[in-house]
């Protein structure tokens, strides 16, 4: 392990507002607007960025190759230096910190896209699962979620009205979020009357899925400071994936969210997640909130420490592909004094987390500050 | 400043029309087992891994890394999914080696894999899309335009395809993992049906099911392994947009921006001189006269000529694709990463019977999308 690293900040971010359904935009069109965007915050055309990355899935595209389309208003004239992950915008942009970190481009770009409202999301993802063993029960995201959430009330002894209260509470900060897809605060007794989709999951427990794009530059230290007048400094980033094969894992628990966590927080020099001041996380339902506090070491029903998703997180909006992206940019977007009503007073660490897979089976971590973290 | 890169370890698969011995994890990890004993490492000694394959739809898992994650020893590691296009194997690789290159990572695995025995490629690669008339013709109906257009452009003789596709076939009968071995001439291709003017059925990939994977490491772990590393001295990956007016699909900028940038990163000046092996996609015969052209080789215009003087032959000045290439072997997803495994181990000195004599430098190379997305390497055998 390197000791010091290069300083990387994030300079820009931009996205959609999330929506259920954008009827009248293609994936390409809700993309190009939030790449200009992001470009004018940073107030550059697109030669001045080095490296683009894009990040998107086939079958959400409903087509081979949907991300060649994104090649276009992404701005790829003259030809870019480029890379396309079938992955959650975070997972990309862990890959545009290490193309960084190698030290012969000083500035990327990520571009996320993905239009769930065009398919059937469970169906899609049940076709990520084993197709010799587990996707022909007919698992979908939820049905997976919603036994995790079983494992994680069995061991914990948590209750209904707790979950209810977690949602509650993201609701409520979703309803401050311009961009978030459901925007009004629900108490947590009308969302305890919700009927189960799958138990223990009422309905009112699920995330919103919805659909935008968004555009994040991030910039080496000498070139950050150009592009942003309040860059937010990566301290530490980490992921990891454990095998997706559900019997085989503790499903109350995230190993692999855990070690993304420690080694990011270990990079960042801090002793505990306790020390940021706010925290997004791509939890699609209350439990995954509680079991990825778990893997952070902190106590998710305790009302002290970091403020979790001020955003409203995922419950409030989910658009596939991007909701780690999001989660990187609200952190971005609190420690640039740019969260608006739901701004945090002096907030100067963060963590965003992203997720994919079932069951929490992909994880990644970053520890943002405001200030540089190495000399 | 720059960190030297290697690829320590190289393994892939028997690749065949159908590997019904084996799933698609067994497939996987037959090319993993393969490359960590050619690196003398276990798994516990890989840091991430990195893997590549082209569309999910050709097997019919979406995200197929997820479920592969315990075959790719990928359990509590970083595992990231790369999708270029055909170029995916080479990017896969390349992203691999920039995870080295940042010092966060020592030892990387790099996989790719396709497996099309489980799908229909032809389908998989036939999609109707809104505003677009569907040409259900695959990957051949898409490039067929291209070749007649460097046909067109060139003036270049009918007998070129098929004198590439008879001597791919004669390279891949030294290559023991190839897919297709058997012997054809001239004018058996010449004599097989067309399929898409001008690409017969004897000038055209086939559908493959095989993996491949590289252990990519740093300085330290190179020199100490069992075996002489073939060094990274140069590799890029870029794309270019589809919808440019005046886009040259034949001779595309982002090839040969990439290949520039390749070669200045290894200190090229003249690839024709320096390099003395080429490992380059070629999955319809005409794109190698294309290629030799778009990378430098020779002169725009020139690319045929090299092919009618058989300069590109094994033995002679520059073997092309001495592996037997993508016309031989093609499991979309790995053909890529095929590419630059083949450059590495001709380096290496270890390519067995295709072995080309006294090779410094290697280039392997692999496009995708519309002629648009680019990756490729320069490796050489001195650091």
């Amino acid at each position: 392990m390197t000791a010091s690293l290069r300083n990387v900040a994030i300079v820009a971010f931009a996205q959609r507002p999330i929506v259920t359904r954008d009827e009248h935009r293609m994936a390409t069109e809700m993309l190009y607007p939030v790449v200009r965007e992001a470009l004018a915050q940073a107030g550059v055309e697109r030669d001045a960025v080095e490296y683009q990355i894009s990040a998107s899935t086939d079958y959400l595209d409903g087509r081979p190759f949907g991300f060649v389309a994104a090649l276009d208003v992404m701005g790829s004239w003259p030809p870019r230096q480029d890379l396309h992950l079938e992955m959650d915008g975070a997972f990309a942009a862990y890959y545009g910190w290490v193309k960084l970190q190698a030290g012969d481009v000083d500035s990327v770009l990520v571009a996320t896209h993905g239009k769930t409202s065009e398919g059937q999301p469970e169906r899609i993802f049940n076709l990520a699962l084993d197709p010799y063993y587990h996707a022909p029960l007919g698992l979908d995201p939820i049905s997976t979620s919603a036994l995790q959430a079983s494992a994680y009330m069995a061991r914990t002894g948590i209750t209904d009205a707790d979950l209810a209260r977690i949602v509650a509470r993201n609701r409520a900060a979703g309803a401050r979020n311009p961009d978030a897809q459901l925007r009004e605060a629900v108490p947590a007794e009308v969302l305890q009357r919700a009927p189960f989709h799958v138990r223990p999951l009422r309905e009112s427990y699920l995330p919103a899925l919805g659909e935008t794009a968004t555009c994040l530059v991030l910039a080496a230290e000498g070139v950050a400071e150009r592009l942003c007048e309040r860059p937010v400094w990566i301290h530490g980033a980490h992921h990891a994936s454990e095998l997706q094969t559900l019997g085989a894992r503790d499903l109350s628990r995230s190993a692999s969210a855990r070690l993304a966590a420690e080694r990011a927080l270990a990079l960042a020099g801090l002793a505990s997640a306790a020390e940021v001041d706010l925290i997004e996380l791509s939890a699609t339902t209350p439990v995954e909130e509680l079991i990825l506090l778990d893997a952070l070491g902190l106590d998710g029903r305790s009302p002290d420490g970091p403020v979790v998703n001020p955003s409203g997180g995922p419950l409030c909006g989910h658009p596939i592909m991007s909701t780690g992206a999001i989660r990187l940019g609200e952190a971005f977007r609190q420690l640039a004094g740019r969260a608006g009503a739901r701004q945090l007073p002096q907030a100067s660490h963060a963590i965003a987390h992203g997720a994919q897979g079932h069951c929490l089976q992909q994880n990644v971590c970053f520890v943002l500050g405001t200030e540089r973290r190495w000399r | 400043m720059k960190r030297p890169v290697a690829v320590v370890g190289v393994g892939q698969t028997k690749h065949a029309a159908r590997r019904s011995d084996c799933s698609i994890p067994g497939l996987v990890r037959e090319a993993i087992d393969r490359a960590l004993l050619d690196a003398g490492l276990e798994h516990r000694d890989i840091d991430a891994v990195i893997v590549g394959k082209a569309p999910d739809m050709l097997e019919g898992v979406a995200q197929p890394e997820q479920f592969l994650v315990g075959a790719l020893g990928g359990h509590l590691k970083p595992v990231l999914r790369v999708h270029t296009a055909g170029s995916v194997g080479a990017s896969t690789a390349i992203a691999a080696a920039v995870h080295v290159q940042s010092g966060l990572y020592d030892r990387v695995l790099a996989v790719a894999f396709e497996k099309q025995s489980e799908g229909n490629t032809m389908w998989a690669l036939s999609p109707s899309l809104p505003f677009t008339p569907p040409l259900v013709a695959g990957a051949g109906g898409f490039f067929a335009p291209y070749c007649r257009a460097y046909i067109k452009k060139t003036g270049a003789p009918m007998h070129i395809g098929p004198m590439i596709a008879a001597n791919a076939r004669e390279n891949a009968a030294r290559n023991e993992y190839a897919h297709l071995r058997e012997p054809m001439t001239i004018e058996d291709v010449m004599s097989s049906p067309m399929l898409w003017e001008p690409i017969r059925y004897l000038e055209t990939c086939p559908s493959s099911d095989g993996a491949v994977a590289l252990v990519i490491a740093n300085e330290e772990q190179a020199r100490r392994g069992p075996r002489k590393p073939a060094w990274i001295k140069g590799a890029a990956s870029y794309a270019e947009a589809m919808w440019v007016p005046g886009r040259d699909q034949v001779s595309p900028l982002a090839g040969k921006v990439c290949a520039r940038h390749v070669y200045a990163q290894a200190g090229i000046h003249n690839p024709w001189a320096e390099i003395q092996t080429a490992e380059i996609y070629v999955p319809f015969s005409w794109f190698e006269a294309m290629w030799l052209e778009n990378l430098g080789f020779c002169a725009e215009g020139e690319g045929w000529k090299v092919i009618d003087r058989g300069d590109q032959r094994f033995g002679r000045h520059l073997p092309v694709n001495p592996s037997g290439g993508v016309l031989c072997t093609n499991p979309i997803g790995a053909s890529g990463m095929l590419r630059l495994g083949e450059a590495a181990l001709q380096v290496m000195g270890r390519a067995g019977a295709h072995q080309v004599d006294g090779v410094q430098h290697a280039l392997g190379h692999a496009y995708g999308g519309g002629a648009q997305y680019f990756a490729m390497w320069i490796v050489g055998a001195a650091v």
